[in-house]
């Protein structure tokens, strides 16, 4: 998918701005400097369709000047606060297709475990949330700046608290090693060559909301599998780490195999993570013999909080 | 009924929970004892068929070919399409009153997350869920959960060709 983006992009720029093959490879600086000359902060008061009844403590990603926001994702640089804002706006949107579950214990709950396991990682002081949203969809989601989503349909299958925290850990891994952000910087540059071509993004706008997609529609877009197989042994680890056994998520993993393919809540879980025995199977190579000095961990089903 | 023999169709494979067959997915030394110093029993080839009788933290044991000893958890996973009649018939009526409570639903789809329009209230009632580090740590306590050093995995070595594979294509492993 990577690859042959980057070679029309290449081209792209080989073609229009006259570069020669070697320059054209340096993708970043080109756009950046195009980016330069084609945004001007002329409207910089103009803003992303800002929802209205916004709060105050609840600021979407457009009320930073967009401007800025373009550039840093496009350098690569984008600060702890826009990500937290770029995450804010896809959680925002999420929670517009599918709210929260309406049970207050449950959500503290799955906070408190939530965040006993993102403390193990290496980005303890981003402002983790998680929550669990009202879909017979079996999957978990997760968007930048430490967003965390575990759907009712996936939830019901879990037997006890280490299997949750399984779950959520392999989603804090892809928020530690910013997975999404680095796919948003990708379509990104994409947008940018757009709008260069003035084809496909006849405004700024139009250019600006290509950043994140529509609506949450970033969530369903499938990763690298590589960048999956990270985040299942970043969910080992921080699962050990936390004090859980560490093959709860591969017991969860090994669970949902067992839903067949064709059954309709796990077709988006399918269609962007590789099969689960496939998975599986690489968790059992990566592990391998690193686990075998760590004491076995702790199931805690006792307290594991049921849906009503 | 239907759905018993769905599952018994498939052949699904699942981690060794329960006592039963399974199947070997890798190469993998049968030690008497459940660690890695431990004396080794038999070699056993991939795709072997066992019979899994226990766990014990990441280690699972198994009978197969004559010999009883323990293999490493991953590497086996239970074989539910030939499991005992009562472990069917467990998995069967588990996943039966499931299906049942979700006769209809379609699941999420791209459309609809497309779709989507920020949903500022929403937002704002799972900042009211946060929970603080102190709250958090606490709580872990309360379970006797206790943290331990383990450092990442780092990426297996990749066995086909595709050179994107490896710790660096996401930027490294810490
Ligand atoms: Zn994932």
């Amino acid at each position: 998918m990577k690859r042959p983006v980057r070679t029309v992009l290449a081209l792209v720029l080989t073609g229009f701005l006259g570069l020669g093959p070697a320059q054209a490879l340096d993708l970043g600086s080109a756009l950046k400097s195009i980016l330069k000359e084609k945004i001007k902060p002329k409207d910089s008061q103009q803003t992303l369709d800002t929802p209205p009844g916004t709060q105050q403590q609840v600021q979407p990603a457009a009320e930073k000047p967009r401007d800025q926001l373009l550039k840093s994702l496009l350098a690569g640089s984008t600060s702890q606060a826009d990500e937290v804002r770029i995450g804010q706006r896809i959680a925002g949107n999420l929670l517009g297709a599918v709210p929260l579950v309406r049970d207050d214990g449950l959500q503290r709950y799955v906070n408190r475990v939530g965040l006993w396991v993102a403390l193990q990682g290496e980005r303890p002081d981003l402002p983790w949330r998680f929550g669990v949203i009202d879909s017979e969809d079996i999957n978990a989601f997760a968007a930048p700046g430490g967003y965390i989503f575990i759907t009712k349909g996936l939830y019901r299958r879990l037997n006890n608290e280490a299997e949750l925290a399984g779950v959520l850990a392999h989603e804090v891994g892809h928020v530690l090693r910013r997975h999404h952000l680095k796919l948003l910087q990708q379509s990104q540059a994409i947008a940018a060559v757009g709008s260069l071509l003035g084809s496909k993004f006849k405004s700024e706008d139009q250019l600006v909301q290509n950043i994140i997609g529509n609506g949450a529609e970033v969530v369903a877009r499938g990763l690298d599998k590589d960048a999956e197989y990270e985040a299942d042994r970043i969910g080992v680890v921080l699962t050990a780490r936390a004090g859980y056994d560490a093959y709860a998520l591969p017991a969860v993993l090994a669970d949902i195999g067992h839903v067949a393919q064709g059954d309709k809540r796990v077709s988006l879980l399918f269609k962007t993570h590789p099969h689960p025995e496939e998975r599986l199977g690489r968790l059992a190579e990566a592990v391998d013999s690193h686990l075998d000095d760590v004491p076995a961990g702790q199931s805690v089903a006792g307290r594991f909080y049921r849906l009503r | 009924m239907t759905r018993m023999l769905h599952l018994l169709c498939l052949g699904l494979l699942t981690l060794p929970v329960w006592a039963g067959p399974g199947t070997l997915i890798k190469d993998e030394d049968l030690k008497s004892s459940p660690s890695v110093a431990a004396a080794r029993v038999a070699a056993l080839a991939k795709g072997s068929n066992v019979e899994i009788l226990a766990r014990q933290g990441g280690w699972t044991q198994i009978r197969a070919g004559g010999h009883t000893g323990w293999v490493r958890i991953l590497s086996v996973r239970a074989n539910t399409s030939t499991g005992s009649a009562a472990d069917i018939a467990a998995l069967a009526s588990r996943r039966d009153s499931r299906v049942v409570a979700v006769a209809g639903v379609r699941g999420l789809n791209e459309e609809e997350l497309k779709m989507a329009r920020f949903d500022a209230q929403e937002l704002q009632s799972m900042e009211r869920y946060r929970a603080t580090a102190a709250d958090a740590t606490g709580f872990a306590r309360a379970a006797g959960l206790s943290q331990r050093r383990v450092p990442y995995l780092p990426a297996p070595a990749p066995a086909g060709s595709d050179p994107n594979a490896g710790p660096n294509a996401w930027g490294g492993v810490q």
